[in-house]
């Protein structure tokens, strides 16, 4: 295992850098930004939805984010940019957020915005529809309208500011109410022929093809858009779509979605950029999960005998050309809000994973092998299959005998999240700004039955969970920052699942592209800088 | 005798022979020749492959042996052919003659079932059992069998429907012999050559069939075979094609010398071509 000198992790790391000095003079030197020019990004997904006030999915963002916009979004900083929201305030008791809205907007079919549609989206959309604002408004009781352009929401429990304002660009999308009102909000047309106050105007949408949408020229934003038209094709198949980058007839692809032989076969193009740049905020993480009801995953010195056996350093060079780094737990280290150094960790020792497993008493058989596991692995991405064999592999060293099975995406979820039937089980966790968020609900007990991406491990701890929920509603940020440290120390400690690496999606974009990917969710944000060089 | 005789004059039928027997070596000896375990990790992932060095056939995209896995996976594929192949021709014997023999209502009844099975294109039918039963080598290996004997049914019982009024089966007939005689020692030698012949056809299918399961993602994953090798490689096709082409051309020299083998023992069997 010591063959792994020659990383492409190294070479990975200078091209960014040389990315980075290449994209400074851009800002410094300040080229001319051309109007006009058509932009056709990729999509390797249809979700048949363009509310991303009903559903917050980057497949969603990534179209319908240039039509509705957010309250706020992120600048280059990563520090919250003002978009339908003007200013916010919180009460000192954490129950009532007021929020001033932006005066003069329009939506695109005319009618003015006002805090009639904040209070509607927010009571009606995501409240009672929106995947995470479901449980993140779970407490809201009512949003006021003070006048036109004066939000107040109110809240049974108090809601921390900054996770309001964390969760905002992704989950404060606002909708029409004079477009939804009435209707039957999931089956309303607009939900696939979006009516939104941002830069692009909806044009066309033709089913398995294209996505197609226009300069806004009432825009807001005074002499924004640059570009006239952004085309988005779907093309599933991987292969194709390199092809079609190749060839010129598409710009963009974003989160990760070519071929990781591709990506890193681009990333030596020079007409392309290929980085993780402008996706630092939606990091991912290959698991390892593991059923406690299983007896021998039941002693924790199994579960960090297995971490402990399992090389993550050699598997992101060698398998997923150095794309990523070694998980520490739950929060990646860029979320430098909630990460600290320091909590438990299980570096890769098989001596130590051996050491463990004897201690536990299982002893290797005659043929060495000491037990076996049945691990599902998902059909999500092209480096899970990697992932499971790899454990499969390492584990295969300190004698766990180690049987796959690749099933379909709903079996494997029917069969990890409700049948409870697996023993390892592999995936991805996706962090999103926060760890209240999507993140503490993978420890949390209590979550239903058959409820994805939730705590199905058999595991449950009172002091974790009472932790869990304190930090959560905790409304002073200085507190609510030095809670999360002590409960990853504690959730590492125990181990139920492991967190084992952290990346971050890839986006290939072709040099002509200017003023691309300069803020932390840029694939998921506006465009309204984007300008094509002709 | 007068048949090997006849095999063996035949080029391209020893050419066949010798490349299967090649094959059945490797399946053989792949303990000896790579006695690590042929899913271990074995090295840096996609190393080209290499005359001297230390990966003959390069490694995949797990850092795997492409030799190691060729070797044990012609173990897999040839088992899995022959078995399923086995299979299906016992299924397809059996309707077929009995179809072909009697004749009349069992004659509909068992051909309307092998048209419904006919009809559903028999790759759909495979991904839907394997679905269902799930993805291990034995489960692969009987759907496969499960899904190709329509054809054979239909060759045996149009072989069984020009023979059974022929005049040494009405002499049978007239003898006063069962008809379980009949069919299998009389009727049946005559009609074996192209059954035998479509055989290789038909394990030549199951050994593509289970490449396209593999290729899916759908093959068993803890057993090395060619067809979970060229479905890793389809991910670094532009790249790293070798993944892919080499477990490719396993499968067409296989493919190749099996209907070799068959189209020669179809020369050297067929009575009405013997002496030709």
């Amino acid at each position: 295992m010591t063959a792994s000198t020659f990383t492409r992790r190294q070479m990975l790391a200078s091209a960014g850098a040389a990315a980075l000095l290449a994209g400074l003079p851009i800002g410094a030197f300040a080229q001319e930004p051309r109007r006009g020019g058509t932009v056709t990004v990729h999509m390797p997904q249809e979700q048949r939805i363009l509310n991303p006030a009903l559903r917050a999915s980057t497949g969603v963002y990534v179209i319908a984010s240039k039509i509705m916009e957010p309250l706020v979004d992120l600048n280059e900083k990563g520090e919250l940019e003002p978009m339908l929201a003007t200013s916010w305030e919180g009460s000192p008791d954490g129950k009532t957020i007021t929020i001033k809205l932006r005066e003069g907007v329009k939506w695109h079919d005319g009618k003015p915005f006002t805090s009639a549609d904040v209070q509607y989206t927010a009571m009606e959309l995501w409240k009672k529809h929106l995947n995470y604002g479901t449980a993140l408004h779970s407490a809201l009781e009512a949003v006021d309208t003070l006048d036109a352009h004066t939000a107040i929401f109110r809240y049974n429990r108090p809601m921390p500011m900054d996770l309001f304002m964390g969760a905002a660009p992704d989950l404060g999308y606002i909708a029409p109410k004079h477009v939804y009102e009435g209707t039957n909000i999931l089956d309303n047309p607009a939900n696939v022929a979006p009516i939104g106050t941002g830069p692009f105007k909806f044009a066309q949408y033709e089913r398995g093809q294209y996505v197609i949408a226009e300069r806004n020229p009432d825009y807001w934003r005074k002499g924004y858009p640059y570009l006239d038209k952004i085309i988005w094709r779907f093309i599933t198949d991987k292969a194709a779509a390199t092809a079609a980058i190749e060839a010129g007839q598409v710009h963009m692809s974003n989160y990760s979605s070519l071929p990781l032989a591709d990506i890193d076969r681009l990333g030596k193009d020079a007409r392309f950029e290929v980085s993780s740049r402008g996706n630092e905020r939606q990091p991912f993480q290959n698991t390892i999960e593991f059923n406690l009801r299983r007896k021998e995953l039941a002693d924790v010195r199994v579960r960090r005998a297995i971490v402990h056996a399992v090389d993550t350093d050699f598997f992101i060079e060698n398998f997923l050309y150095g794309n990523g780094k070694r998980a520490h737990g739950p929060i990646p280290s860029v979320s430098t809000n909630f990460y600290k150094a320091g909590a438990p960790d299980y570096p890769f020792d098989v001596k130590k994973a051996n050491a463990l497993l004897d201690e536990a008493g299982f002893k290797r058989g005659a043929d060495g092998t000491r037990f076996s596991l049945k691990m599902l692995s998902p059909p999500f991405g092209e480096d899970i299959p990697l992932w499971s064999t790899f454990i499969q592999q390492s584990l295969q060293q300190v004698g766990i005998k180690v049987e796959l099975q690749r099933p379909d995406a709903a079996t494997y979820l029917t069969a990890v999240y409700r049948d409870w039937n697996y023993d390892l089980s592999t995936g991805w966790h996706i962090y999103r700004a926060d760890p209240a968020i999507s993140t503490m609900v993978w420890y949390r007990s209590g979550s239903p039955k058959g409820t994805a991406f939730t705590n199905q491990w058999g595991w449950e701890d009172p002091k974790a969970d009472k932790m869990m929920d304190d930090a959560a509603f905790e409304i002073d940020p200085a507190k609510r920052k030095a809670a999360y440290p002590e409960i990853v120390k504690l959730l590492n400690t125990e181990l139920p699942l492991w967190m084992a690496t952290e990346r971050q999606f890839i986006s290939v974009t072709s040099k002509k592209l200017k003023n691309h990917h300069n803020n932390p969710r840029w694939p998921s944000s506006h465009w309204a800088d984007l300008w094509i060089e002709s | 005798m007068k048949a090997l005789r006849h095999f063996l004059f035949s080029p391209a039928a020893v050419l066949g022979l010798l490349l299967l027997i090649g094959i059945v070596g490797l399946a053989i000896f792949a303990d000896l020749l790579y006695p690590r375990d042929p899913l271990a990790l074995a090295g840096r992932p996609l190393q080209w492959p290499s005359l001297g060095g230390r990966f003959l056939l390069g490694t995949d995209a797990s850092g795997r042996d492409i030799a190691a896995q060729i070797a044990h996976g012609a173990r897999t594929t040839l088992l899995m052919g022959m078995v399923s192949t086995l299979i299906a021709i016992a299924i397809g014997i059996v309707v077929g003659a009995l179809a072909g023999f009697y004749g009349g209502m069992t004659d509909d009844a068992l051909m309307r079932m092998t048209e419904a099975f006919q009809t559903l294109p028999n790759f759909i039918l495979l991904l839907v059992l394997v679905v269902v039963v799930g993805s291990n080598m034995t489960a692969v290996t009987i759907a496969i069998g499960a899904v190709s004997w329509p054809a054979v049914a239909r060759l045996t019982r149009a072989e069984f429907l020009t023979l059974r009024n022929r005049e040494f089966v009405q002499a049978c007939r007239t003898l006063g012999l069962t008809n379980r005689w009949i069919i299998f020692r009389e009727v049946l030698p005559n009609a074996l050559a192209p059954i035998i012949v479509y055989g290789s056809v038909v394990m030549a299918t199951a050994i593509l069939l289970e490449s396209a399961l593999a290729f899916l993602d759908l093959s068993d994953p803890n057993i090395a075979s060619w067809g979970n090798l060229i479905g890793q490689g389809r991910k670094v096709l532009r790249s790293e094609w070798y993944v892919s082409a080499i477990p490719g051309v396993a499968i067409l020299l296989t493919i190749l010398s099996v209907s070799l083998v068959g189209q020669g023992l179809n020369d050297a069997l067929n009575p009405r071509l013997r002496g030709r």
